[in-house]
């Protein structure tokens, strides 16, 4: 296996351009190129599969990648910033930090990167419904140019995403006009510590002081393909106040967004039940927010 | 590939193979046995190390992160005076050591805990264990011990 570690992006085309093809598993025919940056999914993908890249290109010392910063009305957060770093910074929202907690260990979260869980496209993963809710852009790097592209539009199949082969994730970019308001994550899993979501759900309110709801953006992951805004549910409680509806309501208007599956983690039902669980926790939550 | 990095305070230079993990070089290059090998998966903690001043799981590290960083590990853990570390001394000291394979890993989870945050309370204690895994024991002496360690150091 051959090991590169870039540290400017112009690097990284360069060494693409002579290296082959991203992503190819052509295994044993041709060259197998991955990206590494924290390796916490990798490692462990590369250990169940048996089947080693021919090539490990690491993205986390690639200058342009790092970062997090709040310039011109924007957080930027470079694809190469850590898990612990983002539960850790105070510029960004509730939802997104209270996400990055959730995952894995401190040791998990000194590693892994926000351009990792992201590109690792898991249905579960936990900071993809935050990024949905605050309107995340995505900067995409090529040799050709950047591109942004809504965090909405990313995803486009479990661990599939619109990155074109040899095109990188450079950094998230989220308008701070989106995060006026309130912003909440929830998951459930099988026990606290070190766990994958079965379900996971985030939303961002802007309540007037009657408690009303001005705005509402919903997400849920593990209950479809991709991470999955809750439109239904949105167009039932714009305009509601927070404590208009019970639980069988909730259920009804989450139910014709999500397709669960039954898998490993939970079946199809238990997961339609916990997301309107998670919501309906989250509007008790709110309508106690002073 | 060559690497260069600070283990334990001290130079090294070495010859790896870029899919060996820093456990494997820990452990069967440089003989560092106290770090250990539970799942392999970054799930049990047995094999935390701190790299560049932060516990991580040297089982998901492949050894080229090794390069330019510093790491410690449980044999890099002393007193001022050469003797035990607080911590290990409190760890003795509350009985929170039984068959002893997750030890190491929970001290150096404590060590990278007090480094940064000198009276931690019982959440953030748990909190920074969260990934490491005993079976033997209940943590209620590791959780006293590290208190402990926190008093004393």
């Amino acid at each position: 296996m051959e090991y590169l570690k870039p540290l400017k992006l112009k690097e990284l085309f360069t060494m693409l351009k002579s290296s082959g093809k991203y992503g190819s598993e052509s295994a044993g025919r041709g060259k197998y190129i991955r990206y590494i940056a924290g390796g916490t999914d990798l490692a462990v993908q590369i250990r169940d599969s048996g089947i080693k890249p021919s090539t490990l290109i690491d993205l986390s010392a690639i200058d342009e990648l790092k970062g997090l910063s709040l310039k011109d009305g924007t957080i930027r957060i470079g694809s190469a910033v850590t898990i612990a770093e983002i539960a850790e910074s105070k510029e960004i929202p509730a939802c997104l930090k209270v996400g990055a907690l959730s995952i894995g260990s401190p040791q998990i979260r000194n590693l892994a990167t926000i351009g990792g869980n992201i590109c690792n496209a898991s249905p579960c993963g936990d900071t993809l419904t935050p990024l949905l809710v605050l309107k995340a852009e995505f900067e995409l790097a090529s040799d050709s140019g950047n591109r942004l592209v809504r965090a909405e539009d990313f995803f486009t199949g479990p661990k599939k995403t619109v990155l074109k082969e040899n095109e990188v994730l450079k950094a998230v970019h989220i308008d701070k006009n989106n995060c006026t308001g309130v912003s909440f994550f929830k998951k459930i899993g099988k026990r606290n510590a070190q766990i994958i979501s079965q379900v996971n759900v985030s939303v961002y309110m802007e309540l007037n002081k009657d408690k009303k709801i001005v705005k509402i953006r919903a997400a849920a992951g593990s209950v479809a393909p991709v991470p999955l805004r809750l439109k239904g549910l949105e167009e039932a409680l714009k305009g509601a106040e927070v404590k208009d509806f019970g639980l069988e309501d909730i259920y009804g208007f989450v139910n014709s967004d999500i397709k669960p599956i039954s898998d490993v983690r939970a079946s199809s039902d238990y997961r339609r039940r916990v997301t309107a669980s998670l919501i309906y926790d989250i509007l008790e939550e709110a309508a106690n927010v002073n | 590939m060559l690497i260069n990095f600070i283990c334990n305070g001290e130079r090294k230079q070495l010859d790896v193979e870029p899919d060996m993990r820093a456990l494997d070089v820990l452990r069967d290059v440089l003989g560092l046995t106290g770090t250990k090998e539970g799942c392999g998966r970054g799930e049990c903690g047995a094999c935390t190390i701190i790299f560049n001043g932060k516990a991580v799981n040297s089982c998901l590290l492949y050894a080229p992160k090794l390069d330019g960083s510093e790491v410690s590990t449980i044999e890099g853990i002393k007193g001022p005076d050469g003797g035990l570390d607080p911590i290990q001394k409190a760890f003795l000291d509350e009985g929170a050591v039984q068959c002893g394979f997750c030890t190491p890993g929970m001290i150096m989870s404590t060590k990278a805990l007090l480094d940064k945050n000198h009276k931690p309370s019982e959440e953030e204690i748990e909190e920074a264990l969260s990934g490491n895994i005993c079976r033997c024991t209940g943590y209620n002496k590791i959780v006293k011990a590290v208190k402990k360690a926190a008093e004393n150091e």
